[in-house]
């Protein structure tokens, strides 16, 4: 195909292939899930290293202590993202003395992106993102795809091999929807499991989880902050996805 | 008469001394933003058991001259929150239409996330911060009233320089020596927000504007109040100061036929 | 198309040697894959509708809005690419706004849609853009009272020279559909997106023109022409949502605000309804359609 112009549409649907293609970066990328019940929102990622001495590549950032996103696709672009919502997210917090409304931002980036997609001498963003966080309404998950394509979703699983995560997040978003926090996490955790290959576990060093929500009864109205777990922090969340389908919790207790 | 039109009915310089016409320099920077030209006088505020009351006269002076006497210096923001404005009246047009614009802006999307009294506060102190620093203030003194996250009564004040303070109950202009004295009589500090009653509130603030009336002379008997409470805003325009009595006024010196 | 391939499809703002600009065309078939939206305008206010075919069964329901508040009393309903649709909005919003800076008061719908059908039109004209992949519905209310200036303090003289002219009425409904051309035209009835053709057909049986259908009456009008244009392609799920502007004295106060749930909620009952009424034999079978996250069209 030589010399298309950057962005133009295409026959016979009206599509556009830089668009298209841009979607294929966010396919390569490692698997991450994120999902919602009725007080918090959840994403978990699997972290890939380069080589066996190489350091594992950040999936899970904070954004804010109401939000934080889980990325797939190229780390750079979600970078240059995720600094713009650090951004606007401290710049409601000083002009108005509030956290950013989650829906707010999300559409923020999504009209950059969208930009991207009709301008010549632009690229589409090379990544998806999850968002997950909370505010007045309650908590959130989006959806966000190099298109300016956003979705507000219950549960949603993108990157390498994500269909598999998908399929068990539908087989069990009842369940999902109605768990409790620690549930929720497991849940989380069950997802990314599904789309490891055989040879593939979960461990404390490839795993990645953030968790947002509201607090419970004691603080009416007050939010659990954004908390990133790593490393050891993550025994336990990894223990309890192994202690089975039935008991998840009782082990959970240690992180509330 | 000579021919230098610039000193023509002006004091003559042999019998006044030189004339001072500095102030006929056309260069240096501008000045007219740094003084208000028609202005409302005070606003008054108290907080009460599950809400805020408001209030202010309907009255805009120029200078000395009652010039504008239905403005509107209460203005309701969403559902729950009520600014009331002194000073410069153009600048708090300009505040208003900063406000009507946020309002639209907070409605774009439909569910939750509504912006708080508390929140409008630290806008507009914000806004008048930015213009008080670019040498060109907004010339006003304003009270925001009515919830913050918790749901609890908010009440606070934003100056032109960008000041702000919080207390149970707040005027502006000559009612912070005014009203402020009478409402810490009537509410002292000791006393808890559960013990005042919206009906209470409302009587104290018409009370003060009747001090007011009595004794600020760039103030008028036609005034607006709003009650804000969970349930809404509830606001009213065209009230009138009631049972006057001028009984004292006989005492004061330079009022009615006692000149001395 | 018999240019395909000879590279005048390519460009924007190039003209094929039969007069055609490609461009624009193939932004047109993405608002024809795009679901069905459709405006009705009434005596007494506006109707906004659009069929939001569900992708997949994780998103959130009632949540991902599609029809747009402009301004308090304007809003945006589109077919095509959702992300283009939300470019057009905000665009449409700043206009707006920029209006009530200059004129202190609401934009006219009319000129609203002027403003934005300029603005998509330049999409067409540089090769360094593409055109919108948007049909989109502006639906609105010109306030029919003597308004109020923008930030005005008092209410003014009561007579005479500045005051108020008695029984004075302008205003009313306004209602609009713009093209990836820029093209625009008012409409009493609009429809854009997949099942357009058969949304029209039923628009033009309901003979606007005469203005004898009521505000409540357009809603369940509405409803009932999404789900007949659903007909084709029934064999996926689909929300409906709907907005609507009444006049200053009806239900919305000349604001657009969504349709309140129960009305929704009636006036979907009443289209399923009709539509049983229609077919008896054939059951309501809806299944899942392919995850189709990639795409834009929604």
């Amino acid at each position: 195909m030589a010399r298309v112009p950057m962005q133009s549409l295409s026959s016979p649907q009206g599509r556009i292939f830089q668009v298209e293609y841009a979607q294929e970066a966010v396919k390569q990328g490692s698997v991450v899930v994120g999902l919602v019940n009725k007080t918090h929102a959840v994403l978990v990622g699997l972290k890939r290293n380069a080589e066996e001495l190489s350091s594992y590549q950040k999936k899970i950032i904070e954004i804010d202590s109401h939000m934080g996103i889980a990325i797939a696709g190229l780390a750079s672009d979600a970078r240059v993202l995720s600094n713009y919502m650090k951004q606007q997210s401290l710049g409601s917090r000083m002009t108005y003395g509030r956290p950013i409304p989650v829906d707010r931002i999300v559409t923020q980036i999504a009209d950059r992106a969208q930009t991207n997609t009709q301008h010549y001498g632009k690229r589409p963003y090379g990544v998806g993102l999850l968002v997950a966080g909370v505010d007045e309404a309650g908590p959130h998950l989006f959806e966000f795809q190099p298109s300016g394509m956003i979705h507000e979703m219950l549960a949603c699983a993108i990157g390498a091999r994500s269909q598999m995560a998908r399929t068990y997040l539908e087989r069990n978003l009842d369940k999902i929807t109605n768990s409790t926090r620690d549930e929720l996490i497991t849940h989380g955790l069950r997802a990314l499991k599904e789309t490891l290959s055989q040879d593939k576990e979960l461990t404390v060093d490839n795993t990645s989880v953030g968790v947002v929500g509201l607090a419970g009864e004691e603080g009416k109205g007050k939010i659990e902050s954004f908390k990133l777990y790593e490393g050891q922090q993550l025994v336990p969340l990894l223990e309890a996805v192994e202690s089975g389908e039935t008991k998840e919790e009782e082990t959970m207790e240690v992180d509330s | 008469m000579n021919h230098y039109p610039e000193v023509w009915g002006r004091p003559r310089d042999d019998i006044y001394g030189p004339y001072n016409s500095s102030y006929l320099q056309t260069t240096g920077p501008k000045t007219h933003t740094q003084s208000p030209a028609v202005t409302g006088t005070s606003v008054i505020a108290v907080k009460f058991n599950g809400g805020v009351a408001i209030a202010a006269d309907n009255l805009a002076s120029y200078g000395s001259l009652a010039r504008f006497t239905d403005v509107k210096r209460l203005r309701v923001f969403g559902d729950s929150a009520v600014v009331g404005f002194s000073g410069d009246v153009s600048d708090m047009q300009y505040i208003d239409r900063l406000l009507e614009s946020l309002d639209i802006r907070e409605n774009y999307s439909t569910h939750g996330n509504m912006m708080n009294a508390k929140n409008l506060h630290t806008y507009l102190s914000k806004v008048l911060y930015k213009r008080r620093s670019e040498f060109n203030p907004l010339w006003n003194h304003i009270l925001v009233a009515g919830f913050d996250e918790d749901k609890k009564p908010f009440l606070s004040s934003a100056d032109l320089l960008g000041t702000t303070y919080s207390a149970p109950h707040l005027a502006t202009g000559f009612g912070a020596h005014l009203a402020i004295p009478i409402l810490r009589r009537l509410f002292p500090e000791e006393k808890p927000l559960e013990e005042i009653s919206k009906g209470e509130a409302e009587a104290a603030l018409r009370e003060c504007l009747k001090v007011l009336w009595y004794r600020d002379a760039r103030s008028l008997d036609k005034y607006s109040i709003a009650v804000i409470t969970a349930e809404g805003v509830e606001i009213k325009e065209d009230q009138v100061i009631e049972a006057q009595s001028w009984a004292f006024a006989e005492s004061i010196r330079g009022y009615g036929a006692q000149v001395n | 198309m018999t240019s395909i391939g000879t590279g005048y499809d390519l460009s924007n703002s190039v003209f094929s040697p039969d007069g055609r600009n490609f461009q624009v065309e193939y932004a047109a078939k993405a608002v024809e894959n795009g679901g069905t939206a459709i405006g009705i305008r009434c005596k007494d206010g506006v109707v906004l509708a659009v069929e939001k075919i569900i992708t997949s069964k994780l998103l959130k329901p009632g949540a991902n809005k599609r029809i747009a508040t402009v301004d308090r009393h304007v809003g945006i309903v589109s077919a095509g690419l959702v992300p283009d649709g939300r470019h057009f909005v905000s665009r449409a919003r700043d206009e707006a706004a920029s209006w009530r800076s200059v004129y202190k008061g609401p934009i006219p719908v009319s000129a609203l849609s002027n403003r934005l059908g300029s603005y998509v039109q330049a999409y067409t004209l540089y090769s360094s853009v593409r055109p919108f992949g948007v049909t989109a519905i502006v639906g609105g209310w010109d306030s029919e009272a003597e308004l109020a200036v923008d930030g005005q303090v008092g209410s003014g003289p009561k007579s005479g020279s500045g005051g108020k002219v008695d029984g004075a009425r302008a205003g009313g409904p306004g209602l609009y559909m713009i093209e990836p051309s820029g093209l625009y035209w008012g409409y009493y009835g609009a429809a854009t997106g997949k099942g357009r053709q058969a949304a029209k057909a039923e628009l033009e049986k309901l003979d606007l023109s005469s203005g004898n259908l009521s505000l409540v009456d357009a809603v369940k009008e509405a409803a009932r022409i999404i789900y007949v244009a659903h007909e084709d392609s029934k064999d996926k799920d689909f929300e409906l949502e709907m907005s609507w502007i009444s006049s200053l004295d009806g239900p919305t106060h000349g604001r657009h605000e969504e349709v309140p749930k129960q009305l929704l909620e009636e006036a979907e009952k009443a289209a399923k309804r009709s539509l049983e009424g229609e077919d008896e034999e054939e059951e309501e079978v809806a299944k899942d359609g392919p995850n189709q996250g990639e795409r834009m069209e929604e």
